[in-house]
């Protein structure tokens, strides 16, 4: 008798423990949030507003017009690139190749590669880059689109940054940071795409990203 | 008879220490050059052909086509100096893209990163002097 009590203490100590740390492993929103204050039946509520990637429209690769709607009910990865650069771009597009590869065949993950030298790489040439980098079918895209709008969304919604630079190797600059959004679209980590270690973190985000998903059916 | 014998063993012995030394010399300026080059190796060329030399996918090429790496080697400099815009068959695959010129180099520098490429990777070509860098270089087209 006195053994089943000292069993069935233990057992709500580690469903106790198991709560927290389920707890604790959620990951952060970022961005600036600003809190308002709604009506409710009838009574004032205080809701917090996070920031979201705004709208865009991009074409990818295969001619298919990439926004907001086409990326409903995946999560994603988003980082900047161009195909002709010589500095930090090749070493970032490995580490995606190895996370595609992970995730590969998983509708729930999708990868979105802006390109920020929209005069150079028009989509034959994006189509080639993915097909050399051993990329087809839907869930990876190499997107295009107006420079400003590009620039903008680099800066406002992934809170990143591109721009053109003479000085710089192949003739722009940005950051090399893998971005990982969720379903509502609300940035959930940042990571520098040219470091194995933030690289293999980021995987272990997205499982939990992804479980977070799953226990909410 | 017994002088002679002895002065005969002195002269050996003299001669094998020097070639000896000659030889650890010339391992320690291979040691030297691999090590540096490596260094240099991280800095100019791994964020494309990565840390184990195997380039990415079919857009950069890798460094372990030893036959291309040999019967190219004095044109290699040349590449590293002046880039590349010529498409190159490594290891049976057909590469396009274009490779940076990285004109800063000193011979030296190129001396010592090719000797680490052309000792890494599966390749096995021994020392690349300065010397054989300065003339190759003027051979570049």
């Amino acid at each position: 008798m006195k053994f089943n009590i000292f069993k069935i203490s233990f057992i709500i100590t580690g469903l106790f423990l198991a709560a927290c740390s389920n707890q604790n492993k959620k990951l952060p929103i970022l961005g600036e949030r600003e809190p308002i204050q709604k009506i409710v039946d009838g009574k004032t509520v205080v809701d917090t507003i996070y920031k979201t990637i705004p709208d865009f429209n991009f074409m990818n690769q295969d001619s298919v017009m990439i926004n907001n709607q086409s990326l409903q009910n995946s999560i994603y990865i988003a980082d900047f690139f161009f195909t002709s650069c010589p500095s930090i771009c090749p070493i970032m597009s490995k580490n995606m190749l190895d996370i595609y590869n992970k995730y590969k065949g998983n509708e729930e993950v999708k990868f979105l590669s802006h390109t920020i030298d929209p005069k150079h790489d028009t989509i034959p040439v994006l189509k080639k880059y993915a097909s050399k980098l051993g990329v087809d079918g839907k869930q990876w895209s190499f997107v295009l689109g107006e420079k400003e709008a590009v620039y903008k969304i680099a800066k406002d919604g992934y809170m990143n940054y591109a721009a053109t630079d003479d000085k710089a190797p192949g003739g722009f600059i940005h950051s090399g940071y893998f971005l990982l959004i969720d379903k509502e679209k609300r940035v959930r980590g940042a990571y520098d795409g040219t470091q194995e270690i933030q690289v293999k973190q980021l995987m272990e985000d997205m499982d939990l990203l992804l479980k977070e998903y799953k226990s909410k059916k | 008879m017994r002088k002679y014998f002895v002065l005969a063993l002195f002269l050996l012995f003299t001669i094998l220490s020097l070639l000896s030394a000659c030889n650890g010399s010339f391992d320690a300026k291979y040691e030297r050059y691999y090590a540096d080059g490596s260094q240099i190796y991280k800095v100019h060329c791994q964020n494309c052909h990565m840390a184990a030399g195997k380039g990415l996918a079919r857009l950069i090429p890798p460094l372990t086509d030893t036959t291309y790496l040999k019967s190219n080697r004095e044109k290699l400099a040349c590449f590293i100096v002046y880039g590349l815009n010529d498409s190159i068959r490594i290891n049976g695959i057909d590469y396009e893209g274009k490779m940076p010129a990285e004109k800063h180099l000193a011979a030296i520098d190129l001396a010592k990163v090719l000797t680490y490429i052309t000792n890494s990777f599966g390749n096995n070509q021994g020392i690349y002097d300065v010397k054989e860098v300065e003339q190759n270089l003027n051979t570049c087209q």
